[in-house]
């Protein structure tokens, strides 16, 4: 870990000295006051090797960050900070918390009434003056845009990476077990839910029986199909009416019982090895071939290449059923009580632009949500050797395109909580799917009457 | 460190924060400073100012704000409407406030009870004067607890895998099943159980080490020309001497108990599919930043007050009788 530290941090040196150089022979558009940006974010959403780049872009900015570690937002923070009337420049906003903040959007800048000075026109990939966040939004994924706008229409946030959401599959497994190996012939072996639980089930056939009964399987975790097809759907828990708090349609919306039925049908065919997601079962299983199969979003990738690195070149990347997926992004907001909203303004525009975010992709794996770079050759023909040259910029390209915007509420993450929960009793047999269920409902009464 | 081999300090002045055992002692009369006399009393209230500042503001406050806000329907960034006793009434009636206790105590008692046997076992080893080292023993038992909880999650998430983790393999080899650490009930009660103790092992270790250098060295002497052997002392003379302690770290493993939140909020943000690990602060937390639900979680909040309160004073007449029969 160390010695790649290392190695990321000289390239990012060298690169911002690169750069550097071409911005001195450019005259500096007037000189500004020293500005400092505070901002909140968690994990690697805000990239030290951009940092880098902007501070030689903008030697009078200081960008103070700060990062949260318990929850991907630590949510109190910022519900403190609208309610005390203060807080940073910049937010980052994981999307599991999106549907919250979309029902204030009192805490947060409109984005559309922002304007982009000159301060980024000379910069590489340079963004012109004038530009509101209206300007900005054809750049953008449709369904991730709408994640950062409010229910009454406001822009509160600009989408950083998006997850997505593809099959990623051990070809020496699968050849094995005689499945096909060609990322294009696996991918029709699942059009659908079913087809993908059937080829499950044959891959379960072809395992000794003592391999079953060491807990191998198919796919890493059958609970993680719920979310895949939620996220295929229209809807999810609400429906805008309009009102900060939504309509609530979680017991009526047919994509939730449809989520629901096919991961217990999963579950119980047993194509799932039951191991948690980030526990260190998964992290061994993952190298010593428990399971053949993992839903990964882009950014996966590179987890899987640091816990399982002896597996490289046995992985592949093959097509979701049905449509595309995902799982994770973020957006950059500017809370309303901001102290340098232009400043803040400013940096996000440049940092989330497109030819920024490519940047990102290739250094980072966290995949663009800047749809305009879908269609960009230095995207689209950019392979990894580790998943046996899957040309994985295409192919996740592909499946966050077929997405459709959601909207979502307040509650959303607490009603996937529960949710998961109901469906993780039925994979410990702690409950028939009928019962655990009917316990996800008075559940859920609880969280919905307050 | 020093406080450890101040023997004959410690020696007068026993870890009971109860009350002076020597009746004898005299108390000495306060200087009387010329020129200021008249001030005297009047200046302590200059000394304890902020701190008293300090704790109305950033401890009495928030209690008296959370009291109020746990008859709201609370919502800090939009409307809050009163709801009466609703909360303490819903609360009552919730089937994850009533297992989130259970939950709490069973954690608190398979963390506390086992540790305590094992913390004074570790400090009469410690105490033994022919052990080499033992400023390093006593600073290396202090690491576990300056570790962050969440790298003690994560080793001992390897440790309890349910696939992987070492302990089923032990348990593997011996041909039984693999035990889930998760989703069996009190498997990860010994789970969580276990994070604590090795975290606070050390601390009390120490603790009870201190009180035992304060019990003098003629007890021993003579307990050993009675033709005592080492555990007849350690029975008849160290354990009746660490009684105040044994209580001392009682409640503070009781009000660290009631707050265990950092270690199944890692195993399970939620508490476990169901909430077989639920406590009562990671209820509280969840019904807050989870639910949104702010007057709920501070009716929790005063509930969990009113349990340490019973307990304090449960603590506290059970301390004064034994007080009272140390000085008989």
């Amino acid at each position: 870990m160390a010695s790649k530290w290392k190695m990321r941090s000289a390239i990012a040196i060298t690169a911002a000295a690169a750069i550097g150089m071409g911005v001195f022979t450019a005259p500096a558009k007037a000189a500004a006051d020293p500005v400092t940006i505070t901002i909140w974010t968690f994990g690697d959403v805000i990239q030290r090797k951009l940092i880098q780049e902007y501070k030689v872009l903008h030697p009078e900015v200081t960008l103070q960050i700060k990062k949260s570690d318990l929850d991907p937002l630590d949510g109190t923070n910022m519900v403190t900070a609208c309610t005390a009337k203060t807080g940073p420049d910049i937010v980052a906003v994981e999307v599991s918390y999106s549907g919250y903040w979309r029902s204030y959007p009192k805490c947060f800048q409109d984005l559309r009434q922002m304007t982009t000075s000159d301060a980024n026109a000379s910069a590489a990939g340079g963004i012109p003056a004038g530009q509101n966040a209206d300007a900005l939004k054809s750049n953008y994924l449709s369904w991730r845009w709408a994640q950062g706008v409010a229910f009454d229409g406001s822009v509160i946030g600009i989408p950083t990476d998006v997850g997505g959401l593809e099959v990623a599959y051990r070809t020496d497994l699968f050849k094995k077990a005689g499945l096909p190996t060609n990322r294009d012939a696996v991918s029709k072996l699942w059009p659908t839910w079913e087809a993908f639980i059937a080829t499950g089930q044959k891959y379960l056939k072809s395992l000794k029986p003592a391999e079953v009964k060491a807990g191998k399987s198919f796919l890493d975790n059958a609970g993680t199909i719920y979310a895949a097809i939620m996220n295929q759907g229209t809807a999810k828990y609400y429906a805008n009416d309009g009102t900060e708090n939504g309509k609530l349609i979680y017991d009526t919306n047919p994509q939730v019982k449809l989520a629901w039925n096919t991961t217990i049908k999963a579950t119980t065919a047993g194509v799932g090895s039951r191991i948690g997601q980030y526990t260190s079962d998964w992290n061994i299983g993952m190298s010593k071939g428990t399971f053949a199969t993992i839903l990964a979003p882009a950014w996966m990738m590179d987890y899987i290449k640091a816990q399982a690195p002896d597996t490289a070149g046995k992985w592949d990347i093959a097509h979701l059923p049905v449509s595309g997926g995902n799982q994770g992004g973020t957006q950059l907001t500017i809370p309303s009580y901001a102290k340098n909203k232009q400043a803040a303004y400013d940096f996000i525009t440049w940092y989330l632009a497109p030819a920024q975010e490519l940047e990102v992709f290739k250094t980072y794996g966290l995949f663009p949500a800047a749809s305009v770079l879908y269609k960009d050759p230095a995207l689209l023909n950019f392979t990894d050797p580790f998943f046996s040259n899957a040309p994985v910029g295409q192919i996740y390209a592909d499946g966050v395109s077929k997405l459709k915007p959601i909207f979502e509420g307040k509650l959303q993450r607490a009603i996937d909580t529960a949710i998961g929960a109901g469906l993780g009793r039925v994979a410990a047999k702690k409950m028939t799917a009928d019962k655990s269920w009917a316990q996800v409902l008075s559940d859920l009464k609880k969280v919905v009457n307050n | 460190m020093s406080i450890l081999t101040e023997r004959e300090k410690r020696s007068k002045a026993p870890l009971s924060p109860w009350k002076n055992k020597n009746p004898n002692r005299k108390v000495k009369k306060a200087k009387v400073i010329p020129g200021v006399a008249s001030l005297n009393g009047r200046w302590g209230y200059l000394y304890v100012a902020p701190f008293v500042t300090m704790f109305l503001i950033f401890g009495l406050a928030p209690v008296i704000y959370s009291v109020f806000i746990s008859f709201y329907h609370w919502d800090p960034l939009g409307g809050s409407t009163f709801n009466g006793i609703n909360n303490f009434i819903t609360l009552v009636h919730d089937s994850d406030f009533w297992l989130a206790i259970r939950n709490t105590f069973s954690i608190w008692a398979l963390s506390t009870f086992p540790q305590m046997v094992m913390a004074i076992g570790l400090a009469a080893i410690l105490r033994n004067s022919r052990l080499k080292g033992k400023s390093f023993w006593r600073t290396i038992f202090l690491v576990p607890n300056i570790t962050s909880v969440i790298a003690i999650t994560i080793v001992f998430g390897q440790l309890f895998g349910r696939d992987f983790g070492i302990i089923n393999d032990i348990i593997g080899m011996f041909g039984l099943h693999h035990i889930d650490f998760i989703e069996n009930v009190f498997a990860a009660h010994v789970q969580i159980a276990t994070m604590i103790t090795w975290r606070w092992i050390g601390y009390n270790t120490l603790i009870f080490l201190a009180s035992m250098l304060a019990i003098p060295e003629e007890l021993y002497e003579s307990a050993s020309v009675d033709g005592a052997t080492k555990w007849q002392q350690f029975r008849f003379v160290t354990l009746p001497s660490l009684k105040n302690t044994i209580t001392f770290v009682l409640i503070v493993g009781t009000i660290g108990g009631l707050q265990v939140f950092a270690e199944p909020q890692q195993l399970a943000s939620d508490g476990g599919s169901s909430h077989q690990f639920l406590t009562l602060t990671l209820f509280l937390y969840n019904q807050a930043f989870v639910n949104n639900k702010y007057g709920y979680a501070a009716a929790i909040g005063i509930m969990i007050t009113f349990i340490v309160l019973i307990i304090s004073l449960i603590n506290f007449l059970v301390t004064r009788k034994l007080a009272n029969d140390g000085t008989r």
